[in-house]
């Protein structure tokens, strides 16, 4: 399996001390606006990074290997939100997490919003 | 390089998060609201600061509106007498000018700024138990939101706190169009109107979204006649109101405002708060404890002006003593000694803003009346908005006030 971290040097970090900035070097990242509807996965999961990462990290990278809500992650680990979107959003600068386009990615496309508000519509009252 | 976690993404909170980031230190700061949102948002202050404060901002290149914005050249009192009359009247320059931005513009480009300069920024709205949570994983976590329910993790500091309801009821509207006093059409100014048992008016000039403008601000003494938008009137009906009151209190200045417009529509803000100290150390459910600054920890009333002077000078001693402290914890005891630090000084602005609440002493409007006449007390005074703790020496005590007075030949006798 390839290594997209960048030279593998992510594994050995154990320490809760060390941040992801201290990974990315400094680099300035996109923001993502983490909505509770919004979608992650992991695109290419790798067990060495699961090993180094801290206990929540890791639990929240393994749950998301199968596509999953950042509002159901916080259910499911019972992590609180605001400590779940901080946790996807160090995971995101690795690369190590995707963040599925939400709704406002189509904001455009006058298909997708259809297709989006007959879904709301049919919703159960 | 160690990790300090803020919440909170106003004045005291970004600032402190840019300038940690000077020095490499691993910041995150959690906003409710992304850069976009806080744009589009309503006003949230009047943020008038003096020269101190711009100073810090300068210093880390921070002051990134200072070209187009107006300068406040110098600071006017009027008090009204009952027949709409001024029972006094008086401007003075400051020795420099203080800028009010929109802290719409300036929060929200401080924010991309500091994703820039790499600072990890995350949109939330943090509760108690996120920051239960958080806390274990940073060296440092600072709560600078000063509404919210995370001001619950502070308590009040009795001792510090004379007041425990609302003391005046505040009411913004940012405007175009306002013209510039006819005493002083060169210099844009602050002008500070007292109707005595009724509240104040301050007029502030400022940058906002859409350029210059002037804040009109109005502190209402609760159940007076400026105590009058608990209905939360939509913003053009709140400018009309505060006009009309301008017209029957004041004339002179809504003279120069008749032609005022709303700058944009959510350019309206009302509310009220207690002035209150809190404890400066919160601790959460897991023991983990959160050091609280600026608002957070002391909320004076907004009659002085000084919020985000508070606010800039709160983060320039936290950031000092972060640094001085290098890799040592950050404690208790540290908590307990920063805040203290940044009190030596604060604690002057407490005690001079809930001095103003209150009627004004004989002393006061000697002091009032003589910088009409009496060049020395007039600069004095209206210096003392940069740093208010030299008021302690003259202004705060009868017979310190009397003592000045006299020493700048401007005692009663004299100016009769």
């Amino acid at each position: 399996m390839s290594d997209e971290n960048g030279a593998g040097q992510p594994k050995k970090m154990r320490s809760k001390r060390i941040r992801p900035y201290a990974l990315t070097g400094g680099r300035t990242k996109p923001r993502y606006d983490l909505l509770v509807e919004t979608l992650i996965s992991v695109p290419h999961y790798d067990p060495s990074l699961s090993d180094s990462l801290m206990p929540e990290s890791r639990k929240l990278y393994e749950r998301a290997r199968t596509r999953v809500s950042i509002a159901e992650l916080s259910v499911l680990l019972g992590i609180p939100l605001g400590v779940v979107r901080v946790l996807v959003s160090d995971l995101a600068a690795q690369g190590a997490i995707y963040i599925h386009p939400t709704a406002h990615a189509y904001q455009h496309d006058r298909n997708v919003l259809e297709r989006i508000l007959d879904g709301l519509k049919r919703l159960p009252a | 390089m160690r990790s300090v976690l803020i919440v909170g993404a106003g004045q005291s909170g970004l600032q402190l998060a840019l300038t940690l980031r000077e020095h490499d230190y691993d910041v995150t700061v959690m906003s409710a609201r992304t850069p976009d949102e806080i744009r589009g948002g309503r006003v949230m202050s009047t943020q008038c600061m003096f020269r101190d404060a711009l100073q810090h901002e300068r210093d880390h290149g921070l002051n990134l509106w200072e070209s187009q914005t107006v300068k406040v050249e110098g600071l006017g009192l009027s008090i009204a007498g009952p027949d709409s009359s001024r029972a006094l009247d008086w401007f003075c320059r400051l020795d420099d000018y203080a800028q009010s931005v929109d802290q719409r513009v300036k929060m929200a480009g401080w924010l991309e700024l500091f994703e820039q300069r790499g600072g990890k920024l995350i949109i939330h709205g943090v509760t108690t138990a996120d920051l239960d949570s958080l806390s274990s994983m940073y060296d440092l976590v600072v709560v600078a939101a000063g509404k919210g329910e995370l001001v619950g993790l502070f308590d009040r500091d009795d001792a510090r706190s004379p007041y425990s309801t609302p003391q005046r009821i505040l009411s913004v509207v940012y405007a175009h169009g306002v013209e510039r006093r006819p005493e002083h059409p060169e210099f844009a100014a602050v002008r500070f109107s007292i109707i005595p048992g009724v509240g104040e008016l301050f007029m502030i000039p400022a940058y906002t979204l859409s350029g210059n403008c002037d804040i009109l601000f109005f502190e209402g003494i609760p159940g007076g006649p400026l105590d009058c938008w608990d209905d939360r009137p939509e913003p053009q009906e709140h400018l009309n109101r505060t006009l009309e009151l301008m017209r029957r209190y004041l004339p002179w200045e809504y003279e120069r405002s008749r032609n005022a417009e709303l700058t944009d529509s959510k350019a309206t803000l009302t509310g009220s708060y207690p002035p209150v100290v809190r404890k400066p150390v919160g601790e959460l459910p897991s023991g983990n404890i959160v050091l609280g600054m600026a608002d957070v920890v002391v909320a004076n009333d907004p009659i002085t002006g000084q919020g985000s002077n508070n606010a800039s000078k709160c983060a320039a001693v936290y950031l000092d003593r972060i640094l001085q402290r290098g890799s040592e914890p950050f404690d208790r005891q540290w908590m307990h000694g920063t805040f203290e630090t940044y009190w030596d000084y604060a604690q002057h602005v407490t005690q001079w803003t809930n001095a103003m609440l209150q009627p004004p002493p004989p002393h006061v409007m000697d002091i009032l009346g003589a910088a009409q006449h009496n060049e020395a007390v007039a600069r004095r005074f209206v210096n003392g908005f940069c740093d208010p703790s030299d008021f302690q020496h003259w202004f705060m005590d009868p017979e310190k006030a009397a003592a000045y007075l006299a020493s700048v030949g401007a005692d009663r006798a004299n100016s009769g």
